[in-house]
């Protein structure tokens, strides 16, 4: 079985969670014997090419012929964007990113009909146009590779899925890591990305949901009909190398890691420190990360006078998140909506305890977490003043969250994910009505 | 001639309210009164009021009826709290003659897991409380959750019982029949009558199987099954919970009819009768022991501890709870006494089990608890704040009550 799949970002060059799971799901796929073609923006040639290929959009030639294809049909009419739309970072960011954002995009002419496109791949100002560009060259692409069907990873990539699927008639899996909803809640949410995001979801022949909650929202929010959405969970990637527990401070720390934006919830991790702190001085709490509330935040910690033992690193990444995994004796997410949520896995895989929010699609799967909702200030704070202090939680933690998440392989959800392809094969073959 | 012995287990605890960590050594109230007050009422009146009511109709009919049950004192306090006409009911029941008080912990308590010592404390709170509301002295023993072992058997003879209802578990009989009466191997006049679980089961826990090949379950069928049982196993011993009449078998399912009519056909058959426990403690024949040497229970089909001592947080929480016992005998503060004593029921540990994880069992019907985590985080809450109590002193009692004045 052959797989054209289509993402924004693969490591190691990732600004969030898609591309760890991109990769852990194309490694899983070739190990049940699926040949993944991994498309993507902007690859940087660092991509681990071991058990999948990668297609730089970038350097693909594409004939005119497609874009006039692609736009001349009537459900892929282009929207003109003259965007000023950032849709993962918040206001307060846009005008750094702005300033930020070196190349941008230009287009080279070719002599004769050619030409290449080249994208930045990131989450930039020109972002719609490098979407709907994105499309044209997925034309160009699904005629140029052998492939029995099409998978798209979230609303970035739904156009370049319809496109291909258009060109080559074969079936389109969507995959929704995120919606709209979680990003941006229901009074803010995108018009345009929502649309996208719809109109992705009502070509799919299926969609893989990575939470019954996303699942849900899917079904509810955006009407589709639930026989061809499929809840299919994430998994961790096993740590290569075990992480050292070491301390270089005294007391327990208590740890938030994740962007510090409205949707992860930071301001209840504030006010659960100020009051686990009211009554252990010795805890501290550390925030690991960076966003667009990260002043108010300051300002809050200011404000209840726990400064000094409320620490704050700003954005990290690899070898510095072990570390901090190793001196951590809880982690805690109070997302206010997590389609997923990677990071308590991560967590658990250092046997480090973790208190998580209800509203997370991760806690649909785990047996050895406390879950708590995201406003309940003081059901988070017992759990994690049970887990400081009473011994026997922290080890129960420790040893059996360790084992759950081993149990977690990114094959597993791919032998599932084979199982959708095949349905969406044979439904292909033999059509329902 | 087969005896078939009826004893029903009422065992209803205090419920523990959200009790947070910042409560601690601030507020000393642990219990959901709502919801003991709400649980004691539905219980009472889909349970405890109808089910009375029918064998106190039956005891006045047949005069060959008898029956046993046992009541926890957390029980006993709670109807009287929220629903008096429970314990006037069962006052009526044990004034009719044929209705036989076994003896059981004080507060539901797996106490007899940890040492003689806050075992028999248990038992003397009990009989003082029995003395109390029903002016009976029991001799038959009944323990929480049918918990026993040899040496908790010499522990019951030492207090002056002389008759013990418990599991007919099969990992210790082998292929003994529960039928018949056993004694203790080290203390021969303590009389064991084994609970015959499958029969029982086939009431609790079949009664509504649609799946079963026996359901439905009628009172002719129900007899045949008794019958199959060979003739000389005398004694047929079902124990059940109270709640299995009305709450886990509600009135619509004909349970209320199924046990009536149980009644009647075994009180009018000739080869069938009722006995009470104490009635075997006469016995005079020599009996075969049974020998456990280590704790079994009635607890689903492993028969062991594991439900209320199987993990870790419940080891935890049950070793720093026994660890005050000295704290306790010393303590002079009769409220947080009764706490402690409150603690000890096995509903608490049964909350943090992760034996079925992460399905629900039967037994934890009225759980409230999110997660064990919860449960185990909540306890030890209220533990600590026990604990902090019990040593209060008597001048800082003095001091805590003139404050209360005050305020």
């Amino acid at each position: 079985m052959k797989v054209l799949m289509f993402g924004w970002e693969f490591p190691p060059h990732i600004a969030g969670g898609l591309g760890t799971a991109c990769y852990g799901l194309t490694q899983g796929l070739a190990k049940n014997q699926v040949d993944v073609t991994f498309v993507m923006p902007k690859a940087s040639g660092e991509e681990d090419q071991r058990k999948i290929k990668i297609v730089n959009a970038s350097d693909v030639e594409w004939n005119t012929y497609y874009a006039q294809q692609v736009q001349e049909s009537k459900e892929l009419s282009f929207i003109e964007v003259n965007s000023q739309l950032i849709p993962y970072v918040g206001l307060d960011d846009y005008f750094n990113v702005i300033n930020q954002i070196e190349s941008g995009l230009f287009e080279k002419q070719i002599p004769g009909e050619k030409r290449k496109y080249l994208f930045s791949g990131t989450y930039g100002q020109n972002l719609m146009e490098e979407v709907a560009h994105y499309a044209i060259v997925a034309a160009q692409i699904a005629t140029n590779e052998q492939f029995d069907l099409i998978h798209a990873h979230d609303w970035l990539t739904f156009r370049a899925g319809i496109a291909a699927k258009k060109i080559s008639g074969k079936p389109l899996v969507i995959h929704v890591h995120a919606t709209e909803y979680d990003r941006s809640g229901e009074r803010n949410r995108n018009e345009m990305v929502y649309q996208m995001e719809k109109e992705g979801m009502e070509a799919a022949d299926a969609i893989c949901a990575v939470s019954d909650l996303t699942r849900n929202i899917i079904i509810e929010k955006y009407g589709i009909s639930p026989e061809k959405v499929f809840t299919l969970h994430n998994a961790v990637q096993q740590n290569k190398k075990e992480i050292v527990r070491e301390k270089n401070l005294k007391g327990k720390i208590v740890t938030f890691l994740g962007r510090v934006t409205f949707q992860k919830g930071p301001e209840y991790f504030v006010e659960t420190a100020k009051k686990v702190m009211e009554y252990d001085p010795e805890v501290r709490f550390v925030l690991a990360g960076d966003g667009d509330m990260m002043t108010r935040i300051i300002l809050r910690v200011a404000e209840l006078g726990i400064a000094d033992r409320f620490h704050f690193t700003g954005f990290l990444s690899g070898a510095d998140i072990d570390t901090l995994f190793g001196m951590s004796d809880v982690y805690v997410m109070p997302s206010i909506s997590e389609p997923f949520g990677i990071s308590p896995l991560e967590a658990m895989r250092a046997h480090v305890p973790v208190v998580i929010s209800k509203q997370s699609g991760v806690s649909e799967i785990l047996k050895y977490a406390i879950k708590v909702d995201f406003w309940d200030i003081d059901a988070t704070a017992d759990a994690i003043y049970g887990i400081l202090h009473y011994p026997a939680l922290a080890k129960i933690f420790a040893e059996k969250g360790k084992e759950e998440v081993n149990n977690l392989k990114w094959e597993y959800v791919a032998k599932k994910l084979k199982q959708i392809y095949e349905k969406v094969l044979e439904n292909q073959q033999f059509p329902k009505s | 001639m087969r005896k078939v012995c009826f004893h029903f287990q009422i065992t209803q605890p205090y419920r523990l309210r959200t009790y947070r960590f910042f409560d601690i050594d601030k507020n000393h109230n642990y219990f959901d009164d709502f919801q003991n007050s709400y649980l004691a009422n539905r219980l009472a009146e889909r349970c405890y009021l109808p089910v009375t009511q029918m064998f106190i109709d039956l005891l006045e009919k047949y005069d060959n009826f008898f029956l046993s049950f046992s009541i926890t004192g957390d029980s006993i306090r709670l109807f009287q709290d929220y629903c008096p006409a429970v314990i006037e009911n069962l006052k009526k029941m044990v004034a009719t003659g044929k209705v036989e008080i076994v003896g059981n912990t004080f507060s539901h308590s797996i106490a007899s897991l940890y040492g003689k010592k806050s075992f028999l404390e248990q038992i003397k709170e009990q009989e003082k409380l029995l003395k109390e509301v029903f002016d009976v002295k029991p001799t038959s023993f009944c323990n929480t959750e049918l918990i026993y072992s040899d040496e908790i058997g010499e522990w019951l003879y030492e207090a002056g019982y002389n008759v013990v209802l418990t599991e007919g578990a099969k990992h210790i009989l082998g292929w003994k029949s529960p039928s018949y009466l056993y004694c203790n191997p080290f203390q021969t006049e303590l009389k064991l009558l084994l609970r015959n679980y499958s029969l029982c089961d086939d009431i609790t826990l079949r009664f509504e199987d649609k799946g079963w090949d026996k359901y439905p379950l009628t009172v002719d069928k129900y007899l045949s099954f008794l019958k199959a049982i060979p003739e000389d196993a005398a004694y047929i011993n079902l124990f059940m919970d109270i709640e299995t009449i009305g709450e886990y078998h509600p009135k619509e399912s004909g349970v209320f009819d199924f046990f009536y009519h149980l009644v009647v056909e075994i009180a009018e058959r000739e080869n069938l009768s009722f006995i009470l426990p104490s009635e075997v403690a006469s016995v005079k024949e020599d009996l075969s022991t049974m020998h456990s040497p280590w704790p079994i229970s009635g607890s689903s089909d492993e028969k062991d501890v594991n439900e209320w001592l199987g993990n870790e947080l419940q080891q935890e929480a049950f070793q720093q709870l026994f660890i005050l016992e000295d704290l306790y005998t010393e303590s002079q503060n009769n409220n947080a006494k009764t706490n402690w004593l409150r603690l000890q029921a096995a509903d608490h540990f049964a909350f943090m089990s992760t034996k079925w994880f992460p399905e629900l069992s039967v037994k934890r019907n009225f759980d409230v608890y999110p997660s064990p985590y919860q449960a185990f985080i909540n306890y030890m809450n209220v533990l600590n704040d026990v604990k902090l109590q019990l040593e209060l002193n008597d001048k800082h009692l003095t001091k805590v009550s003139k404050q209360v004045k005050n305020k």
